[in-house]
């Protein structure tokens, strides 16, 4: 996953990150924000049941 | 001619004097740097006597916070007396010889970290040499952190000085071996392995929670945690929300824990003049800490959210979450940290769970967040990290990141902790010093330890917490 060809820092001179130059940057962007999203749907389908116990 | 030769000579020795007091500034931000960590990460310490305190039933609230308190007192001298020797000792392992970056060995070790003959110079102040005793504290507030952690999990049943003999043991031996072997440029793991773990979960965070588990195995829960037939009932500390804002201050000193593991340029034995480096000698900046460390702790946060609604999990998500990118905050990208932290704070309550299930009773959950977790993120780090160079070099010549070097890491890290805070807390069961008598504890530990109360207007003994 280093996105140098040479495995030195030497040859390092811009971005170091995992995936840099590959889809992985904007594949985990997304992923992460379907996860929030799923989260927020998740959250708010259990929290309107549980509500629901104490309707009258 | 000799106009001009005049002027550019002039000029020379401007250009001189500038250089000379960038060098000076940069000194200055070096040593002022790892100050300001130190009180950074006196919060952590605040962080864990809330938490603890908050932890802790209204019959031992205080007996909890001095135990906390006093580890860190005794944490500080015994590194000063001998974990700083420990640590520039011993990084190419046993017998202490010296390693390629000459900065390491028992001869090294000698000359610099003790506190008497020639060595005192460095262990003092010298007008000669202004950064030592900032990057001991920074390192001294590392090993008081590692007691904190261990201390959580221990309350309402441990004796006092027994505690404080672990938290030595832990503080200023154990993970500094962890330390040297995997957190310095002559380490065997770092040299040998390839191991990265820029900002400690394992040879901090691993290695303090697999500390406590094994002196939990030998302390025992704490009396009516466990019903006859093996299930676990819910001990309430007696105020959720003081451990919630512990947990959240535990968070603010990570940042000054995390900036202490960053080398900034400025003193003789930075990497570079110019540039911060992590303790490898690798590049990072404040930026990669700052976007991978927000992000990390949102998305430990979310985590632990979705699978228990619980404020203390998800304060222990947020703190699960940078522990598990830790490891790689240098190099991982905010979006795959916010991942690897997700799952980190999804698998948080489970993991604690079934701790229990075996029958250990971690009032705070620290096996999981710290051990387990740091764990963890040794390991996510050999995945995602794998060609990465580990280490200062030329390609060919520098180790670089692999699962299996991680995992190597990650084994070597368990054992630190456990295998001492098991044999150790045997020691002084056998001894008698490790748990209270069981009418103190049934009495409430205050009452034994305390001349004080925590909330006199409730009685030191109320049988109830305020809330109930």
């Amino acid at each position: 996953m280093f996105p140098y060809a040479e495995a030195t820092w030497d040859v390092v001179d811009g971005a170091m990150f995992m995936g840099w130059g590959s889809a992985l940057p904007g594949l985990t962007t997304a992923i992460a924000a379907i996860i929030c999203v799923v989260v927020l749907v998740v959250g708010q389908g259990s929290e309107t049941a549980k509500a629901k116990r104490f309707d009258k | 001619m000799e106009e001009q030769i005049a002027e550019l000579t002039a000029r020379l020795a401007e250009l001189e004097a500038a250089s000379g007091g960038g060098s000076v500034t940069n000194t200055m931000f070096a040593e002022t740097f790892y100050y300001l960590s130190i009180p950074l990460m006196i919060i952590i310490h605040a962080g864990f006597l809330a938490y603890e305190m908050g932890a802790s039933r209204l019959k031992n609230v205080l007996s909890s916070g001095v135990k906390n308190i006093l580890a860190f007192a005794f944490m500080i001298p015994t590194f000063y007396f001998f974990g700083w020797w420990v640590y520039w000792g011993f990084p190419t392992g046993i017998p202490g010889d010296p390693g390629p970056a000459g900065i390491s060995g028992i001869e090294y070790a000698n000359a610099i970290a003790w506190g008497w003959g020639e060595s005192a110079q460095y262990m003092g102040p010298n007008i000669a040499d202004q950064a030592s005793g900032v990057f001991f504290g920074a390192f001294a507030l590392f090993a008081a952190t590692t007691a904190s952690i261990m201390s959580g999990a221990v309350i309402e049943r441990i004796q006092t000085v027994g505690f404080i003999i672990l938290a030595v043991v832990l503080g200023s031996f154990a993970w500094v071996v962890a330390a040297a072997w995997g957190w310095h440029a002559d380490g065997w793991l770092v040299t040998q392995w390839g191991v990265h773990d820029f900002g400690a979960a394992g040879l901090v965070h691993a290695v303090a929670g697999f500390f406590a588990l094994g002196v939990l195995i030998n302390l025992g829960p704490r009396i009516g945690k466990f019903n006859s037939d093996g299930s676990a009932n819910h001990i309430p500390g007696h105020n959720m929300p003081l451990t919630v804002t512990g947990l959240m201050l535990i968070i603010v000193g990570f940042w000054g824990f995390l900036m202490a593991c960053v080398i900034v340029p400025g003193e003789a034995w930075s990497w570079y003049a110019d540039k911060p480096t992590t303790i490898y000698g690798t590049p990072i900046t404040l930026s990669a800490l700052s976007f991978n460390i927000l992000m990390s702790i949102a998305g430990g946060i979310i985590g632990a959210w979705i699978m228990t609604r619980d404020p203390f999990w998800m304060m222990s998500g947020a703190l699960a979450g940078i522990i598990s990118c830790a490891s790689g905050l240098d190099i991982y990208y905010p979006a795959l940290a916010f991942i690897i932290a997700f799952s980190a704070g999804v698998i948080l309550k489970p993991a604690a769970d079934a701790l229990e299930k075996m029958g250990i009773d971690d009032a705070v959950g620290a096996v999981t967040v710290h051990g387990t977790i740091g764990l963890y993120g040794v390991v996510m780090l050999g995945i995602w990290g794998a060609g990465f160079p580990a280490l200062q070099g030329a390609a060919g010549e520098a180790p670089t990141i692999s699962l299996i070097g991680q995992i190597v890491g990650a084994v070597v890290f368990f054992l630190c902790g456990f295998v001492p805070g098991y044999v150790v807390s045997l020691i002084l069961k056998m001894m008698g010093m490790l748990r209270i008598r069981e009418g103190a504890e049934l009495a409430g530990m205050d009452v034994v330890k305390v001349p004080n109360a925590g909330y006199p207007e409730w009685g030191g003994d109320a049988p109830v917490t305020p809330a109930e």
